[in-house]
């Protein structure tokens, strides 16, 4: 019997993959351990092993498609086996999203029970078929339940009762009018992280009233700074030090003094967290990521100037363990580099705030009775306000204002 | 025509499962003089197992006939009986025994009536106690049912109840063919409530002990018995299961298991038989094959002995067949959707 390679759980709470890369081809030769797939998952990429050495046949599963975990997305012929067992056709795997197709009005023929080659796809009790058959539907926009996704009586019947009801009687109703449709455009299913930044973000925004605070700060002494620690790093080997990571190193330093910052909401209790990692958001291939400067405190600036060098790196390899890209206590999104004058960001759950930094621009301001131009940037801090109450992000914020004003105080 | 030694006054009594037995084989004799008892230890003693008690001293020695030790005499003596006229019931002491007779019941009581055209029959009826759970280790546990099933010209029931042990036993007396019945060595004891008068259980038609709605279990003799003990159990774990008590295994009754699957779904086999190559397969096969196959939402499972003798020891012969703590967990299985 052929060896059915499914689609594993790499992660906890995963419910659906995205392979991303097949690094495999039909009817290759692989050897047990050999990577034959990437998937995408938690915001990182995991590579997966051939379970068993012999050919790779009946490749199922797309790229960029998310798939339920435990669906066999090919099948590997043991020596011997695969000149018996011609290839089958592919079949697509099932996607998850069971997205734009509808239902096939005519009812399609019953499936093929394979014989020796059942490895053909889509697993279905016969009850579930024989329902599927009754009312035309195609088995491949239904998620199976069952062990190892396979589809039962509730299935079908679930997803029968949520699917748009086609209606039978079109004299009933006018034609709609171009006009009034909206444009069709090209519709796209999540990726998979995609998803889990849609799924988090709308569970922050429902669960965490959020707050913001800004602080218009003076960036003159914190640009100086920079300059000065470049030529350092320069002389000691370390990459240059970036703005981003100038203010990972203040609110790193500061947060110390300001638990409830660095603190989750957890049921009825506020979770304080003994380290502070910092996370910073950053974007690769349109879709966001978060790597974590973990216990950021101990760092000095050409430490997370490397570490962050390393994250920014790995992450544009995909190297970057789920580990390292998730768990952070507090969040930084920096968007000056677009020209993003200020903006509020979404808490990134379950921490309690996170800091979105505007463009650093030269501004007429008043000093001594003066009207001068000084480098000035917004600092909006996100609070979430089961846990942080206005007075105490106040705080946070004079504080970061005094560092980043002041920075040799605190480095 | 209550006339024995059972209290005759009501119609309906509680007696145990062996008096059941013996109180069937008395109103057969008195009605029937054609009907005789033999086996080893059957008159004096009374049965290994108590189950012919004193219908010896109701009936004399001439009809019920303590035998010498031999499987093999017992069976020819009996068919040859049967062909020329007699309705003998004999009892092997342990069903393993029945090994010995194999050439009479299979070769020629199962075939007589066939290669004869018809113009021979063999009414002849084999009690045959079985099953585990006495202790009694690997030669005199066994539960041998399946193999008689595959036998064209035999039938073979496997009575759970008194009741039934007594209408199935009168019904196969009647019978103008080999009947064996295998009565399940713990069941014995057991009590319910049996009709006075004589009366037959028919042969072939299968009893729904309890109805149900998301899973079907199927068993026969003692395992039919759990199997209603352990719908209790899960009923009140939320799950409403069908149980079948097959009462005969040849001819089987596929029509009720049929209906059943089609309503519930599921198909739970259990049996104390030998798994491999048992009563379940056939089942499980039978079901398949149907036009009930496309009612099933979950894979037929089947419960059966294990692939090994029956142990001597206690705590391994328990766990050798079917205990209600399994029959519960795979019925649960089974309608959880997990792999069972």
């Amino acid at each position: 019997m052929p060896i059915e390679v499914i689609l594993p759980k790499v992660d906890m709470d995963m419910e659906t993959g995205t392979i991303e890369t097949w690094h495999v081809k039909e009817g290759d030769q692989v050897r047990q351990g050999d990577t034959i797939f990437e998937i995408g998952t938690n915001k990182a990429v995991m590579e997966v092993e051939a379970p068993a050495t012999g050919a790779i046949r009946n490749i199922k599963a797309e790229t960029g498609v998310p798939i339920a975990v435990g669906t066999p997305v090919a099948w590997i012929y043991l020596d011997g086996e695969a000149a018996a067992a011609p290839s089958e056709p592919t079949a697509a795997a099932a996607p998850v999203a069971a997205a734009a197709s509808l239902p096939p009005t005519e009812a399609p023929l019953s499936p093929a029970i394979a014989g020796p080659s059942a490895a053909s796809g889509l697993r279905a009790t016969p009850l579930a078929r024989r329902i599927a058959r009754q009312n035309g539907l195609d088995l491949k926009a239904v998620t199976g339940t069952g062990p190892r996704g396979r589809i039962g009586e509730a299935d079908v019947k679930r997803h029968l009762e949520q699917r748009p009801r086609c209606s039978p009687a079109p004299e009933a109703r006018p034609a709609p009018t171009p006009a009034a449709s909206p444009s069709e455009g090209r519709l796209q299913p999540f990726s998979a992280i995609r998803r889990i930044v849609a799924s988090r973000l709308s569970e922050s925004m429902r669960t965490a009233p959020h707050f913001y605070l800004t602080s218009e700060i003076e960036m003159s002494a914190a640009r100086e700074l920079l300059r000065r620690l470049a030529a350092r790093h320069e002389r000691i080997g370390a990459p240059k030090p970036s703005l981003t990571v100038l203010i990972a190193r203040v609110a790193a330093r500061i947060l110390r003094d300001h638990p409830v910052i660095n603190a989750s909401a957890e049921g009825e209790a506020t979770r304080f967290h003994e380290r502070i990692d910092i996370g910073i958001a950053m974007e690769r291939d349109g879709d966001l990521v978060v790597p974590v400067l973990r216990d950021a405190a101990s760092m000095d600036m050409p430490a997370m100037s490397r570490e962050f060098a390393r994250l920014r790196d790995g992450m544009a390899k995909r190297t970057l363990t789920p580990a390292e890209l998730g768990g952070g206590t507090f969040t930084i999104s920096n968007l000056g580099m677009y020209g993003v004058d200020s903006f509020t960001a979404i808490i990134n759950p379950p921490q309690g705030a996170i800091l979105a930094v505007g463009r650093t621009l030269d501004k007429p301001v008043g000093r001594e009775g003066q009207i001068v131009l000084r480098p000035m940037a917004n600092f909006t801090l996100s609070s979430d306000h089961r846990i942080v109450d206005g007075v105490a992000a106040a705080r946070f914020m004079a504080e970061l204002r005094e560092a980043l004003e002041n920075p040799e105080v605190l480095l | 025509m209550p006339s024995d030694t059972l209290e005759a006054g009501s119609e309906i009594r509680e007696l145990s499962y062996a008096e059941a037995v013996r109180e069937a084989l008395g109103q057969a004799m008195e009605a029937d003089e054609r009907v005789f008892l033999f086996g080893e230890d059957v008159g004096v003693y009374g049965g290994a197992f108590g189950v012919s008690g004193d219908l010896v001293h109701r009936f004399g020695k001439e009809r019920v006939i303590d035998t010498p030790i031999s499987e093999l005499g017992i069976a020819g003596a009996a068919v040859g009986a049967a062909i020329t006229g007699m309705r003998p019931v004999l009892e092997i002491q342990f069903s393993d025994f029945v090994t010995l007779a194999m050439e009479q019941l299979v070769n020629q009581a199962a075939k007589i009536r066939f290669m004869f055209g018809g113009k021979a029959s063999v009414p002849m009826v084999v009690r045959l106690p079985g099953g585990s759970g006495t202790g009694a280790a690997a030669q005199h546990s066994q539960s041998l049912e399946a193999w008689f099933a595959h036998v064209p010209g035999l039938k073979v029931l496997q009575p759970s109840t008194p009741h039934d042990a007594k209408g199935m036993l009168l019904a196969a007396i009647d019978d103008p063919n080999p009947v064996l019945i295998f009565e399940h060595k713990l069941l014995y004891k057991t009590k319910g409530h049996v009709p006075a008068e004589a009366y037959r259980v028919p042969i072939g038609k299968a009893a729904i002990r309890r109805e149900g709605t998301d899973v079907t279990i199927v068993g026969s003799s003692i395992m039919a018995r759990k199997a209603e003990a352990v719908a209790e159990r899960l009923a009140s774990d939320g799950i409403s299961a069908e149980v079948i008590d097959l009462r005969s295994i040849r001819p089987i009754d596929f029509t009720t298991i049929a209906e059943s699957v089609r309503k519930t779904h599921r198909l739970l086999v259990v049996y104390e038989g030998v798994k491999t190559m048992g009563i379940g397969a056939e089942i499980s096969a039978m079901i398949a094959e149907s036009e009930v196959f496309d009612f099933l939402d979950a894979p037929i499972i089947r419960l059966g002995g294990a692939d090994a003798p029956i142990p001597y020891n206690p705590v391994l012969e328990k766990a050798a067949v079917p205990q209600e703590d399994d029959i519960v967990a795979a019925a649960s299985n089974l309608v959880r959707r997990g792999e069972a």
